[in-house]
């Protein structure tokens, strides 16, 4: 069933205390926001799909602004590559939970704020428990085949959603709020993984999620508080290089899959390919020093897959071992690594490796049922060799 | 002519350039005609079946075309938006 646009806005409780109205004092300068805008926030609960480059900005403004409960997905560890960008994390969180690193910072920049970690793999099976507690939606997720199982469900559990994406020097902001206009496959009705290039591939601008990270946070104070004019039916498009925002006019398609007048899908889908955690978590680990052992005993009944980019491949990799980058085996399956120029094929055991283990274990888990024979990976990945077992390795 | 703004994915097509400049009556022609000077960059919008695809939305200054026979005037920019997954 669908929500009324009120649905996105709290009610607001209790007067707010001296110590928040000191907090808050520039919020109730403002009419449009006053101390019964800023109770109405303090009320909110807003979920935060992925806490990367758009996530750790959004979640920055919006536990500063006082929503009063924040939720986080992200099932993932921060990598130092992601410290370019993603705001909320330091050099020591390196190899933590995103969901857990991110609460506890936002926790120290506003103790009067709730905060949730959800450190899973959002998916068809959990979307619906997930979305259930939270007033809105924002999606700052890396995936086509996420956003569009967040787009699915908010249409079908009527959730107001606010949502992003990022490329090199651009991005894109749409807001969607059930009833109130276009969802995101009214603009791009179907897209198949693999389609777009992630920022992994393409680079990203550290600065740029936090433009639009905060384009997000803003769209979501406005949604809860009913003001101003959000961005329901348009496209925000902004591109860094040429310091331009753009707008452009949607409507919403009557052949629209979820949100159309006939619409096929009334249950939110897993993408192609898709493994849930605990698919993850019944995958084999081998331990940097029981694979050297392994590699020292037989190493010709052993082929090591490593599925970072080919530029950090190229920077350093284990002896022997062949570049299959994950989007590849995302896209293609056990196909990927059997094109591969080396005789893998007639060994036995596939170790897959990567820079923390992520990405290493995804790609395990989309092929233990399919590679046909034992497939292995290595915990913790290249960081976690470097340590124990070769630290001269280049990363 | 007129200015074409190239989305982010597509700009590997024109050497990073955006806005680029085209040449056409309709939005089929000036798809051919950016072709030609920055080859390949069509096959990524239009399928075999002569469909705009699924990922890429094409704008005549602020207003949405579907059709490929659809007038352009030189005076009014277009815009090529191409899905973004990046987070």
């Amino acid at each position: 069933m669908l929500a009324t646009p009120s649905d996105a806005q709290p009610a607001a409780s209790a007067a707010l205390s001296a110590a928040e109205r000191q907090r808050y004092a520039r919020h109730l300068s403002l009419a449009e926001i006053g101390e019964a805008g800023q109770a109405r926030l303090r009320a909110a609960r807003v979920l935060i799909v992925g806490a990367g480059g758009l996530g750790c900005p959004a979640a920055l403004y919006l536990a500063a602004a006082g929503v009063g409960t924040i939720g986080l997905v992200d099932f993932d560890r921060v990598e130092e590559s992601n410290l370019q960008r993603q705001v909320l994390f330091t050099s020591e969180d390196i190899g933590e939970l995103k969901a857990e690193r991110a609460c506890a910072r936002l926790a120290a920049l506003n103790p009067g704020v709730q905060l949730i970690a959800h450190a899973i793999e959002l998916c068809a099976a959990n979307v619906r428990e997930t979305f259930a507690p939270y007033d809105l939606i924002v999606d700052g997720s890396d995936r086509i085949g996420t956003r569009y199982l967040v787009n699915d469900a908010c249409v079908l559990y009527g959730k107001p959603l606010v949502s992003a994406a990022i490329h090199r020097f651009e991005g894109q902001a749409m807001s969607y709020v059930p009833g109130r206009g276009p969802c995101y496959r009214c603009l791009f009705p179907e897209i198949a993984e693999g389609t777009l290039p992630s920022c992994s591939q393409a680079g990203v601008l550290g600065v740029l999620p936090g433009v639009l990270g905060s384009l997000q946070a803003t769209e979501a104070i406005k949604l809860l508080l009913d003001i101003g004019a959000p961005l329901l039916g348009r496209v925000l498009v902004y591109d860094g290089l040429s310091m331009r925002f753009d707008e452009f006019r949607i409507a919403r398609r009557a052949e629209c899959a979820v949100c159309g007048d006939h619409p096929s899908i009334h249950a939110p889908q897993d993408p192609p390919g898709f493994c849930t955690v605990e698919e993850q978590r019944r995958v084999p680990r081998l331990l940097p020093r029981e694979l050297a052992a392994a590699l020292a005993r037989e190493s010709g009944s052993l082929r090591l897959i490593d599925v970072r980019e080919p530029e950090e491949f190229a920077r350093g990799h284990l002896p022997g071992a062949i570049n299959v980058p994950l989007p590849r085996i995302e896209q293609q399956g056990f196909a990927a690594a059997q094109a591969a120029p080396c005789d893998e094929v007639a060994r036995e055991r596939l170790v897959f490796i990567c820079r923390s283990g992520a990405r290493s274990l995804r790609a395990c888990a989309l092929l233990r049922r399919s590679a046909g024979r034992e497939v292995l990976q290595l915990e913790g990945g290249l960081l976690a060799w470097r340590e124990a077992v070769d630290p001269t390795l280049a990363l | 002519m007129t200015q074409v703004h190239i989305a982010s994915p597509l700009r590997d097509y024109t050497h990073g350039a955006s806005p680029v400049r085209a040449e056409g009556a309709t939005l089929a022609q000036l798809l051919a005609d950016l072709d030609r000077r920055y080859p390949g960059i069509r096959f990524r919008m239009i399928d075999e079946q002569q469909r705009i695809r699924p990922h890429i939305r094409i704008f005549v200054a602020t207003r949405e075309a579907r059709d490929l026979a659809q007038p352009v005037a030189a005076r009014e920019p277009v815009h090529l938006l191409c899905a973004l997954s990046g987070g």
